[in-house]
């Protein structure tokens, strides 16, 4: 059974994608079967993946040095051999059992949450490609095949985020996805093109293998570091890393569940994933590492300080996924694969749980958003509220919950390479994580009930994704201890994680507890004056509410370069290219009169251009071609 | 024939061929120009005599300078409505046109002038006729059937394209 | 002399088709033309069918003068399986007119023909006057539209530039003979020699480039296609825009590549030049345009830089690259102009932004432009991600990085305009939501064209196949 599951991995991918298939030209008029058809296929993902997580971590240590790999050729041409296959080793098995086990949860969840939908088919068939192509950029064995795979999601992105494509601020987040992503993937796909070009393959094992020994195919460590970077720019897109984040709070337009896809465990996490599979890069190239470490603690930092002053729910925990991706990112500059898909593992869960606890808020009270239109909600929706509480203990990293381990790891790491700086940013962003979560679960659970609100506790089939993943939250973290649970299997070189000292442990906790003490202070209790210190933090928090104006820094870039730039090329076309044939016509003084003729006059003007054109060439020709140079020097040898 | 006598008529065919041509372009008179277009062509024929290729001279003669002219005349005629004497005028591009095509013209010669072309041919053969229909039904089989199937569509888009003007008056 | 003539098979099927489709148009009374359009494709298709059993010939006819190999039998596959498609997409077009019908569809075969004799020659007689039958065959079929002043415009532009495009190829192909002394391709590779470049030989050459470049498309020679394409019927458009496009670079490559490959290093450069000039200018001109068609045109002009660029490589490599692009770009550029197609016979509208909402109103339609866009956008796992991919990397062995880049920039501004048709069909408002109707034979059309577009983008090994033998007919690097 598990020598099957490993064997025909393919399937894994493969089944949400025949279910995409099945809906989409059969099914689609028939609801419940298209959502039983998704669910089945994506079921029977999970179970094989967890037979695969079975066999490659019950093998003990086999799996981690040498990956159980096997490809097909898919196609060739000289010095370039491409093929599709599996790779399955210790991370892709985790990966694929988080992800079959979210995007499971998630689609169970959509059967509440999108019931009378009149796109509910379409729905489910997008998220069963959504699946499977992250599932299909997991087990990747190449570069190559990672990079279709990875825009097959950003794809799916686009077709989800704007799948309320009637509302105008869906339509914009996709397009802002779409566009903000690309600009990452054509600084990853210059990478691949370099690494091909290097060393000859994409292939991850061979790569691995060959990329310490760079001095051997000519090139030096700063080209490396550059591949290496160049390589990192489509994560910076893909995972909403600083100062490509822009476009992750506005996906949030897109349907709850498909939030909590996307941020828990499909296309964001595709970056880190990526990260972590060419660590072996980053590894050698220590400068690029450097950038990678600092990228991401910086981002962990800054969009927590943007998530303080946030108001809508979902944009809170936008902001907060931007900010817990900077950490899995920090973990792999600082060289740990260990710790980054620790965090990446828990954070899964949890943050999952928080999107799709969001998504029953919202669902209650028929599409309020603002935090603070809420409030008493644990009264009438208990089974939300208790959940989310979990999910925020997790998120903060309270002892036993699963992110006060993973963080822990991080922060172990960051402190055992040298990184004090970093570790600092990192505590302190871990305090005001504590706080912004803890204030919008004071704002919307505790305080008074508000008389306008009527909410109602959501369908059991919306429930019982939120009762496993909050049992996630607490267990997960056990599950893949570094010490002995999945953890000790995934990693690079050496085992390397150690226990946290003493201090290390209790600074965090201090500073979670003092994140949630405060904004228990804050939102709960009313000690403090949020009001007060809001006017005193001033220009800080308009640059925080705002998130430091960046979004509209782009949109001015966008509007005056990108649409300047065609709009400047077609007038200088039809001006200047015209132009300059008409503006020989000025020493007649009869130039307005062409342009007034254009109909009559372009056919000409085509003509003219076409001789002038041809002169050029042959002038061109004449004086710059090595032919010329010869017949100066009296016609060659 | 002597070099001379070769020099002289040359210059002359192009002199003819040269200034019929801009009288083409620049007459006002579109049938001017259409009968100055017969006399480009005798030019260009009497280059070929000179080239002995007397059977494309033949052919220039009777098809471009018999024909095709004609034609042209013919249409011009049938066709035009108003003033034939302000028929055709240069656009406002006279300039702009002459400073490309004299650019055209410089390159043309100044590169064809610095050219070596080598050692010419022996004289042509006596019976270029026989030759050339020899070659056209073996050698050049392929392009002499295009060029046939060519001018049948040339004769059915003409009448397509014609046939389709009376209809939508 | 004996000549094989089993080896003109293609060719005079390709002939009888036409001339047969003649006859039966005088035969038939005016109202029982409605099958043409299927007898066409089917005939088409056949000898499409027949084509597969010329694969791995390679035989020339009265030394050279003709060749039967694989380049020439890729390409013209190529002309037939585009000639088929386009006469069922012309169906319903040809339905609506008064009269012709069956010159319609003749002298849509004519046009085929015109493109395998091209693609076939071995001299430059036959070449020339293969391109004229094609392109004055176009000459009539883009002016087809009765009555329609834009029509009439676009056939007069094409007639004039057209023409001088031909003389300037022609002056280019005497000056050729002048200094190579002979007509036949393949005897080039040994009359000019490297060392020997006379000025008459680059005057010759710059006249060619500016001659095919006109055919292709390419910058600054393309100044007549978004108008022409604009004017012409739709079907004619997008035959025009794949055949003839796919003909003159096969016709292009024929010469330069089969014929003067020893003096390439005075050529690449050149053409790296125009090819990086066409991507940008064609792509952002692009970008402002409203009417589908004319954009689809400048997207052409883009299309024929990325083309170019297997030119420029010089190698197998590159050709093999050519050869695939153009063999996926017949489909992507046919879907799209299907779609295009079927939408105006419905609405009568080629602009862009009457397209909101299609999505709603024929999903299919919106399905295949968009595949069909994303794929000459070279979005994985579509087929033109596997073509730029032959492309670029074939230019970047070459140690072009610098075209490649300009290459991959461009691709990526052309998603905009793309994506902003995709945006308009997908997230648009239909101003009316009442569903499109399209006939069968269309849907055929689109449905062939996004099938093979996706499959090719996932397994493209049967055409690299092809591709591969049609480019080992050039003895280069």
């Amino acid at each position: 059974m598990i020598e099957f599951a490993m064997q025909k991995a393919w399937l894994i991918p493969f089944l949400p994608f025949l279910s995409f298939v099945l809906i989409g030209l059969i099914t689609k008029r028939s609801e419940k079967l298209s959502a039983f058809i998704s669910i089945a296929c994506i079921l029977t993902s999970f179970v094989l993946a967890i037979l695969v997580a079975v066999g490659i971590f019950g093998a003990g240590e086999e799996f981690i040095e040498k990956s159980f790999e096997y490809s097909a050729r898919w196609f060739s041409m000289p010095g370039l051999e491409i093929s599709m296959g599996v790779k399955l080793d210790p991370v892709s098995s985790m990966m694929l059992f988080v992800v079959t086990l979210v995007a499971s949860l998630v689609q169970i969840y959509s059967l509440g949450y999108m019931h009378g939908d009149p796109g509910f088919s379409r729905f489910f068939a997008y998220l069963s490609l959504f699946a499977a192509s992250m599932l299909g950029l997991v087990i990747a064995t190449n570069l190559l095949q990672m990079f279709v795979f990875w825009e097959l999601v950003g794809l799916c992105s686009y077709l989800l985020i704007g799948y309320y494509y009637f509302k105008v601020s869906a339509r914009e987040a996709a397009k802002k996805a779409f566009m903000t992503t690309r600009i990452g993937d054509f600084g990853m796909l210059l990478g691949i093109l370099f690494l091909q070009i290097v060393f000859g393959t994409l292939n991850f094992t061979e790569l691995a293998e060959i990329v310490p020994k760079y001095a051997d195919y000519g090139i030096t460590l700063g080209t490396l570091n550059l591949i290496a970077i160049l390589l990192f720019i489509g994560p910076v897109g893909k995972s909403g890393q600083f100062p490509l984040h822009v476009w992750l709070p506005d996906a949030m337009e897109g349907p709850t569940p498909v939030s909590a896809l996307i941020h828990a465990a499909t296309m964001v996490v595709a970056g880190v994933y990526l990260v972590g599979r060419t660590l072996f890069l980053y590894k050698t190239a220590t400068t690029a590492a450097e950038v990678v470490a600092y990228v991401g603690g910086f981002t962990a930092f800054f969009a927590a300080t943007i998530a303080l002053t946030q108001i809508e729910m979902k944009r809170i925990l936008a902001y907060s996924t931007v900010s817990q991706l900077g950490y899995m990112i920090m973990a792999l500059g600082v060289g740990s694969l260990t710790a980054s898909m620790f965090q990446l593992f828990t954070h899964a869960f949890f943050k999952a749980l928080m999107f799709l606890g969001a998504g029953s808020v919202l669902h209650a009270m028929h599409g309020k958003v603002n935090v603070w239109d809420f409030g008493g909600l644990r009264k009438k929706m208990p089974y939300t509220a208790w959940t989310f509480v979990i999910g925020g203990l997790a998120i903060a990293g309270i002892w036993p919950f699963a992110g006060f381990y993973s963080k822990d790891e991080i922060l172990l790491e960051a402190f055992n390479t040298g990184h004090t700086g970093l570790f600092w940013l990192a505590v302190i962003t871990a305090a005001m994580t504590a706080f912004y979560m803890w204030r919008m679960i004071f704002l919307t659970f505790f305080g008074e009930e508000k008389a306008e609100n009527h909410p109602h506790e959501s369908p059991f089939s919306m429930l019982l994704p939120l009762f496993v993943l909050a049992f996630l939250s607490v267990v997960g973290g056990w599950v893949a201890l570094p010490e002995h649970g999945w953890g000790y299997y995934i990693r690079l070189g050496e085992h390397e994680a150690g226990h946290a000292p003493a201090w290390m442990i209790a600074t965090a906790t201090t500073a979670a507890v003092g994140g949630i003490a405060l904004a228990a202070a804050m939102y709960w209790k009313k000690i403090i004056s949020y009001e007060a210190v809001g006017k005193a933090a001033g220009p800080l928090y308009t640059l925080s509410f705002n998130k430091y104006f960046i979004d509209e820094f782009y949109l001015w870039i966008n509007h005056t370069i990108v649409d300047g730039l065609g709009r400047l090329l077609y007038w200088v076309d039809i001006y200047v290219v015209d132009g300059i044939v008409n503006g020989l016509g000025f020493f007649t003084k009869e130039a307005g009169a062409v342009l007034r003729h254009t109909q009559t006059g372009r056919l000409q003007n085509y003509a003219l251009i076409l001789f002038a054109a041809v002169v050029v060439l042959v002038l061109y020709m004449y004086f710059k071609s090595p032919a010329a140079a010869m017949i100066v020097l009296g016609g060659g040898n | 024939m002597s070099d001379a006598v070769f020099t002289v008529a040359f210059y002359v065919f192009s002199a003819v061929t040269v200034l019929a041509a801009l009288g083409v372009v620049l007459k006002k008179n579109l049938v001017h120009s259409a009968l100055l277009l017969i006399l480009a062509f005798v030019g260009v024929a009497g280059i070929y005599v000179l080239l002995q290729a007397d059977f494309i001279a033949a052919v220039q003669i009777l098809v471009y300078a018999g024909a095709v002219a004609i034609l042209v005349a013919f249409g011009v005629m049938l066709t035009k409505r108003g003033d034939i004497r302000e028929s055709n005028l240069a656009n406002r591009q006279k300039w702009p046109a002459l400073f490309v095509v004299a650019g055209v013209f410089a390159v043309i010669y100044a590169l064809l002038g610095q050219t070596n072309w080598g050692p010419l041919a022996a004289a042509g053969p006596e019976d270029s006729v026989g030759i050339l229909a020899t070659l056209m039904l073996t050698d050049f089989v392929v392009p002499f059937e295009t060029a046939a199937i060519l001018l049948t569509v040339a004769m059915l888009g003409a009448i397509v394209i014609a046939k389709e003007v009376k209809n939508s008056k | 002399m004996n000549i094989d003539y089993s080896l003109l098979t293609i060719e005079m099927l390709t002939a009888g088709l036409a001339l047969g489709l003649l006859v039966l148009s005088l035969v038939v009374p005016g109202d029982q033309r409605k099958g043409f359009g299927y007898l066409t494709a089917a005939g088409l298709a056949i000898i499409f069918a027949i084509s597969f059993a010329f694969n791995g010939v390679n035989k020339e006819i009265i030394g050279g003068m003709y060749l039967i190999d694989d380049f020439g039998n890729f390409f013209k596959q190529l002309a037939l399986v585009a000639g088929v498609l386009v006469a069922l997409a012309s169906i319903p077009y040809v339905e609506k007119l008064e009269s012709y019908r069956g010159e319609y569809y003749s002298l849509l075969v004519f046009a085929t023909l015109g493109m395998v004799v091209m693609v076939g020659a071995g001299d430059l007689i036959s070449l020339y006057l293969g391109l004229e039958l094609m392109t004055i065959t176009f000459f009539v079929l883009t002016a087809f539209k009765r009555g329609d002043s834009k029509s009439a415009e676009a056939g007069i532009k094409y007639v004039l530039l057209g023409a001088m495009s031909s003389a300037i190829l022609l002056y280019g192909l005497s000056m050729l003979y002048g200094v190579a002394k002979t007509t036949v391709i393949s005897e080039l590779v040994s009359t000019i020699q490297a060392g020997q470049i006379s000025p008459a030989l680059i005057l010759g050459l710059m006249f060619l480039v500016g001659g095919f470049g006109f055919k292709i498309s390419a910058v600054p020679f393309h100044m007549w296609s978004p108008d022409v394409y604009e004017g012409a019927p739709t079907p004619v458009t997008s035959y025009l825009a794949v055949g003839s496009k796919a003909a003159a670079f096969a016709a292009f490559v024929r010469i330069f590549m089969g014929g003067m490959p020893q003096i390439q290093e005075i050529w690449i450069a050149l053409f790296a030049g125009l090819s990086a000039l066409s991507m940008i200018i064609g792509n952002l001109i692009a970008i402002p345009q409203t009417n589908i068609k004319r954009m689809l045109a400048f997207s052409g002009v883009a299309q024929a830089g990325y083309i170019l660029t297997g030119m420029v490589a010089g190698t197998n490599a590159g050709i093999k690259g050519l050869a695939f692009y153009l063999m996926i770009y017949v489909f992507a550029t046919i879907g799209a102009f299907t779609v295009a197609i079927g939408f105006s016979n419905a609405t009568g509208s080629d602009e862009i932004k009457d397209m909101a909402g299609l999505s709603q109103r024929n999903p299919l339609m919106a399905a295949v432009m968009l595949v069909c866009l994303l794929s000459m956008a070279g979005i994985p796992p579509l087929a033109g991600f596997a073509g730029k991919l032959f492309l670029f990397s074939a230019i970047v062995a070459q140690g072009k990085l610098w075209l490649a880049l300009v290459g991959l920039i461009m691709s990526m501004v052309s998603v905009y305009y793309y994506l902003s048709v995709a945006k308009s069909m997908y997230m648009g408002e239909a101003a009316d939501p009442s569903p499109i109707e399209i006939p069968g034979s269309l849907k055929l059309v689109l449905i062939v064209s996004m099938v093979v577009t996706i499959f090719l983008g996932i397994y493209p090994a049967p055409l690299t196949g092809l591709a591969e033998a049609a480019a080992s007919v050039f003895a280069l690097k």
